[in-house]
């Protein structure tokens, strides 16, 4: 063969080598980009209480604001004496829960139950593929009055998104139905979602005595710091019971 | 499934482990009460408080905000107690019996109680400490944190749910002509503004059988940051590579035709 031919196919080889390098090298640039994911936040608007009727809104809270926000239940007036409010709502029996739904996410997950570390921790559902939410047993069970507090990762290292990887994208009057062990199913209504601080953290505001079936879910949110490998604020899903059926 | 592949996964797979959940830290065997503050003789403050007990050792975790500001120019001292041994009550406007607008702390005894702890900055947290200025909390707004030793008679209050949280200390303003010329029923060389109710709350039960302590470190990180960095590099390196062999071929296209 003549070196001039063998020159034109080396070239020509060359070319058609760098083609497909250059589209191989775009098809996975795209790829790449295109499976970043960040898990949903909640607007302010979400932390505004749901109110089913059509009347203004409660004060409303940003997320991190210190003012405390109107629950949906009133607050005692000045003149009334700090003894214990009545109960609004429906409220269950106590029942282990045993499965979470969340329709408007597509969320199903069983429901362990999570306990206490000896360093006061809370224990953790295993970080598996598709991991489960988990049900904080020193909170009332979902149904019960007070709030029911369960818990579920955003997302981890290994496996990515976690099961509450969606809960920021929870609006009021969305529907949360937990499904106990004595078969009946507890259904919240969503109230509003807000995204707190993790250093400015309302403890109260979130763990304390309510006058209705509530329940939290809770997650992690903000942005993530990288040095400590932690998200620095919490998404919290206030929800409130407002129905119930047989499993 | 892409995996994500952040360098330190093994690091963060561990801090991801440490699920906690926000706020004070509780002993096991600890008894959990509340109380939300509410505002008394025309104040517009609110707050609340949480007690961990354990043993005689009560965490005390307070917030409170809008009280009467300054003091003389200074800062306003809220003295603040643990009361006992009454209704377990905030009083109501009929508890003012002599009709001056302002509900003392004597006539509101009758419903909270006389002082079981005080809710002192530092030293003596006593009922003997209950009028000293000089380790009260003050201003309009503060956060307090300090575990304390109850007695007997508090820790029965509170698990009886007679014990009530009080913050003295109104701002003279709000207070009637008649008020504001009157002196303490604590403390004579201070006026009434100073020792009256400002914040009340009954401390109840919580709901929770144990108040979760610590930060919720339900994340990873697994979706933050970069992801998929070996893809992404390895796109832009085949990428590179394409472009350079292009170059590479159009140079000798044009050596070849010349």
């Amino acid at each position: 063969m003549s070196g001039i031919a063998a020159h034109a196919r080396r070239g020509r080889l060359t070319a058609a080598a760098a083609s497909v390098l250059v589209l191989a090298g775009i098809l996975l640039l795209v790829a790449g980009v295109r499976a970043q994911r960040r898990p949903p936040q909640p607007p302010a608007s979400a932390a505004i209480a749901y109110t089913p009727v059509s009347s203004s809104p409660p004060g409303s809270a940003l997320p991190g604001s210190s003012q405390r926000v109107a629950q949906a239940s009133p607050r005692p007036s000045t003149d009334m004496p700090s003894t214990a409010t009545p109960v609004t709502g429906p409220v269950l029996s106590r029942s282990v829960p045993i499965r979470l739904e969340i329709p408007e996410l597509r969320i199903r997950s069983r429901l362990l139950q999570l306990g206490l570390n000896a360093d006061q921790t809370v224990q953790v559902p295993p970080l598996a593929k598709d991991s489960e939410a988990g049900w904080y047993k020193y909170s009332p069970t979902p149904g019960q009055l007070g709030p029911s507090v369960i818990l579920g990762h955003v997302d981890s290292a290994e496996y990515g998104p976690g099961v509450f990887f969606q809960l920021g994208a929870l609006r009021p009057g969305n529907t949360v139905s937990v499904t106990r062990s004595d078969q009946t199913t507890a259904v919240f209504r969503v109230d509003r979602v807000v995204s707190y601080p993790k250093d400015r953290f309302p403890t109260l505001e979130v763990y304390g005595n309510t006058d209705s079936a509530q329940l939290r879910l809770i997650t992690c949110g903000g942005d993530f710091d990288p040095s400590s490998h932690n998200y620095q604020s919490n998404i919290v899903a206030f929800a409130t019971l407002v129905s119930s059926h047989p499993a | 499934m892409k995996k994500s592949l952040l360098l330190i996964a093994p690091a963060v797979a561990l801090g991801a482990a440490a699920l906690a959940l926000p706020g004070a830290a509780s002993a096991a065997g600890s008894t959990h009460y509340q109380a939300e503050l509410n505002p008394l003789n025309k104040s517009s403050a609110s707050g609340t408080v949480m007690i961990s007990l354990n043993g005689s050792q009560a965490t005390v975790t307070e917030s409170v905000s809008g009280l009467a500001d300054k003091f003389g120019g200074n800062p306003y001292p809220h003295v603040q107690h643990i009361h006992i041994g009454a209704r377990g009550e905030c009083p109501t406007t009929a508890a003012d019996k002599n009709d001056d607008g302002v509900i003392s702390t004597t006539e509101g005894a009758p419903s909270y109680g006389a002082i079981g702890a005080t809710l002192s900055t530092s030293g003596d947290s006593s009922p003997a400490a209950g009028t000293t200025l000089t380790v009260a909390p003050s201003g309009a707004s503060f956060t307090y944190s300090r575990t304390i030793t109850l007695d007997a008679k508090t820790r029965a209050a509170l698990a009886d749910g007679t014990a009530v949280i009080v913050v003295h200390g109104l701002d003279p303003a709000t207070l009637s002509k008649q008020a504001q010329g009157e002196k303490s029923d604590l403390v004579p060389s201070l006026p009434l503004a100073a020792t009256s109710p400002a914040l009340c709350g009954t401390l109840v039960a919580s709901q929770m059988s144990s108040m979760p302590g610590g930060s919720a470190d339900t994340g990873g990180g697994g979706t933050s940051g970069v992801e998929d960095q070996a893809v992404l590099g390895l796109g832009g390196a085949l990428l590179a590579a394409g472009l350079g062999a292009g170059a590479l071929a159009m140079r000798r296209r044009t050596a070849s035709e010349s």
